[in-house]
């Protein structure tokens, strides 16, 4: 496998500051280099700093300090909507715990949401999300509202949504963590798929058992990298 | 792209009905507020037209001046009026009538009615002509008989049964008079006389025997042309002075009015009635905005972790603002569309009470569209703006 390096952090640092003005450290100096198809797992205790990293990966949050190249591209001092929008839609894609599908929209308008957002025609994105909706085995459930479907298949929905702009990233803020074993599962045999599609997958989790399908775990405490190893089965 | 988005704006309006009806609200009662300010100054404008479509440009109004920081009396007769036409160089036709109320009654039947009591050249002047009967003749009203012609109204109002009202004798003010003539009805009023609703008579008559110093005189002159009205209301003015024999110091006992300026004065107090409407409907309007506004920082607060979500897959910040403002600009746009048609569905029902006159124009609902539009964006778009700016993180934290 070609060993391009997707993302690169180079001593981040974030921190957040409370109404009194206080400062609150909650990254101290990340290094970090992630290649194009890595399954990483981010691990570590509450507040060590798991989802503030995977947010400034996404592009959600602006870092403090330090470098962040996106395949080769510092865009750690970018603070332009415009281009920080168009990453988060074009290059990631992000799938959350509590799945966060529009609940006024059917399985299709949800999954075709930013391929909206990306100027695509209504034809080309509805056939789009159905072809994933489809291949996911929600073909039955396309006209259907979040509410009137499971917690695992609300979350391959939002799988599908991730995937509708094709990114070269996936972004996962504890997937399985509001799922039932089984449909955990089966969220973690989607994302062992993604490694032959080529895509890079940064999971946040606490759960050893859902870690282990990574290729790679990283822990955090204190917003410092403490350990970082790849599996026994994994191909690095 | 652009559909899409205001299908997703309706989805979620719908989504709230009671809230998106109740801030339509403000919008619905302004819409319909402009569309009848529009209706009701249209509907002044044209009444004052219709009230003195019978005004030649040359006519010049003198009234009797009751009381009005001048002595009481005023001397001002209608016998004045064939004084200026033989004095005056300017003036073409003079005619005079007294006016005041009487009581007047046939049979059972009774009514307080106009009384207008003029010379013969009245008649011509005011376009008066009869249905039945005859005018009242010189030798009439130099003997001071009772006898009177009735309007068309007054005839229905006195004879409510058909009953040939010629030769009839009616009481006015207690005294009998004999009706030997009806008008054709005129249908608009002369100034400020009802001339339906009026009973004619020698002013003879009507000043000695009915109204008294109870009447109030008015002259209604004719200049030789309009470029002289001017001139002629000078000239009169000298006149009447004269003949009232007043003093340097004194002012005049009588008011004098021309055509031009009397217009002016009624189209001027339609007018003020507009602006004061248009105030009302501007101030409705505004309240409404703010009510709008008001919700939708309400709905922005609401769907704080939607926007984190939409920002999240990629929703640019214009995405965002062009989302939450769609949505005030439907709410605001749907009120005024629905103002616009209670409103314009309100005038024939007002027309019909007889307060008013309304008349609907195209002004009224196109300018009550392109403000409720406008109420839209302008109080949709700092709401949806700071919805536009939120941190996705902290968006998408809050529940």
């Amino acid at each position: 496998m070609e060993n391009k390096i997707e993302i690169k952090l180079e001593n981040v640092h974030k921190s957040y500051y409370l109404a009194n003005k206080e400062e609150v450290p909650v990254l101290n100096g990340i290094d970090l280099e992630i290649k194009r198809g890595e399954f990483v797992a981010i691990m570590g205790e509450s507040g060590g700093g798991k989802t503030t990293l995977l947010n400034i990966i996404g592009c959600l949050h602006p870092l403090s300090r330090g470098m962040y190249y996106l395949t080769g591209e510092n865009i750690g001092n970018v603070r332009d909507d415009f281009t920080l929008a168009f990453i988060r839609n074009k290059k990631m894609g992000f799938i959350f715990q509590q799945f966060n599908l529009f609940t006024r929209l059917s399985a299709l308008k949800n999954v075709a949401l930013p391929a909206l957002y990306a100027g695509k025609e209504k034809e080309e994105r509805e056939r789009k999300a159905k072809k994933l909706l489809e291949d996911i085995g929600l073909g039955d459930r396309l006209y259907h509202r979040p509410t009137e479907l499971s917690g695992g298949q609300q979350q391959r929905v939002a799988i599908c949504r991730a995937l509708i702009n094709d990114p070269d990233i996936i972004l996962a803020d504890e997937p399985t963590g509001a799922l039932d074993s089984k449909s955990g599962l089966e969220v973690m045999d989607i994302f062992t798929g993604f490694k032959k599609q080529e895509r890079t997958v940064i999971m946040v989790t606490h759960t050893a058992e859902v870690a282990k399908y990574a290729d790679r775990i990283i822990y955090l405490r204190d917003g410092k990298v403490i350990s970082d190893n790849y599996q026994l089965h994994s191909n690095y | 792209m652009l559909i899409e988005i205001i299908k997703m704006a309706f989805e979620s309006l719908l989504a709230k009905k009671i809230r998106s009806i109740l801030s339509m609200l403000g919008i619905i009662i302004g819409v319909s507020t402009v569309i009848a300010v529009f209706a009701i100054g249209q509907g002044a404008q044209q009444a004052v037209n219709a009230q003195f479509e019978g005004l030649s440009a040359k006519t010049i109004m003198v009234m009797s001046m009751r009381g009005r920081g001048s002595t009481s009396s005023t001397k001002l007769a209608v016998g004045d009026a064939k004084i200026l036409k033989d004095k005056g160089q300017h003036i073409e036709l003079a005619t005079g009538a007294i006016q005041g109320n009487a009581s007047v009654s046939y049979g059972s039947t009774s009514a307080s009615l106009s009384v207008i009591g003029s010379d013969l050249d009245y008649y011509k002047i005011s376009n008066l002509e009869l249905s039945a009967g005859r005018l009242i003749t010189e030798d009439e009203l130099s003997n001071n008989d009772k006898v009177a012609i009735l309007g068309n109204g007054a005839t229905e109002t006195l004879f409510p049964e058909g009953q040939n009202p010629l030769g009839a004798v009616v009481t006015i003010a207690g005294k009998k008079v004999e009706i030997v003539g009806v008008f054709k009805e005129v249908g608009s009023s002369m100034g400020p006389m009802r001339v339906d609703d009026s009973v004619f008579m020698p002013y003879t008559t009507a000043q000695k025997t009915i109204l008294g110093n109870g009447g109030s005189v008015m002259l209604n002159i004719q200049a030789d042309s309009v470029d002289n009205v001017e001139l002629a209301t000078e000239e009169l003015t000298n006149i009447l002075r004269e003949e009232h024999k007043l003093k340097e110091s004194q002012e005049n006992d009588f008011r004098v009015m021309d055509a031009g300026s009397m217009v002016g004065a009624a189209q001027e107090s339609a007018q003020l009635m507009s602006i004061l409407l248009t105030l009302i409907a501007a101030i409705t309007l505004l309240v409404s905005g703010i009510g709008i506004m008001n919700v939708m920082f309400v709905t922005v607060a609401e769907r704080t972790k939607e926007i984190g979500i939409a920002k999240a897959i990629g929703g640019k910040q214009g995405d965002i603002l062009s989302q939450f403002l769609l949505e005030s600009v439907i709410l605001s746009t749907v009120g005024g569309i629905i103002g616009i048609i209670i409103g314009q569905a309100a005038i024939p029902i007002i027309s019909s009470f007889n307060l008013m006159t309304l008349a609907s124009s195209v002004t009224g609902p196109l300018l009550g569209f392109s403000f409720s539009v406008l109420v839209g964006v302008f109080f949709g778009f700092y709401p949806a703006f700071k919805a536009s700016r939120l941190d996705p993180v902290d968006a998408l934290r809050s529940e």
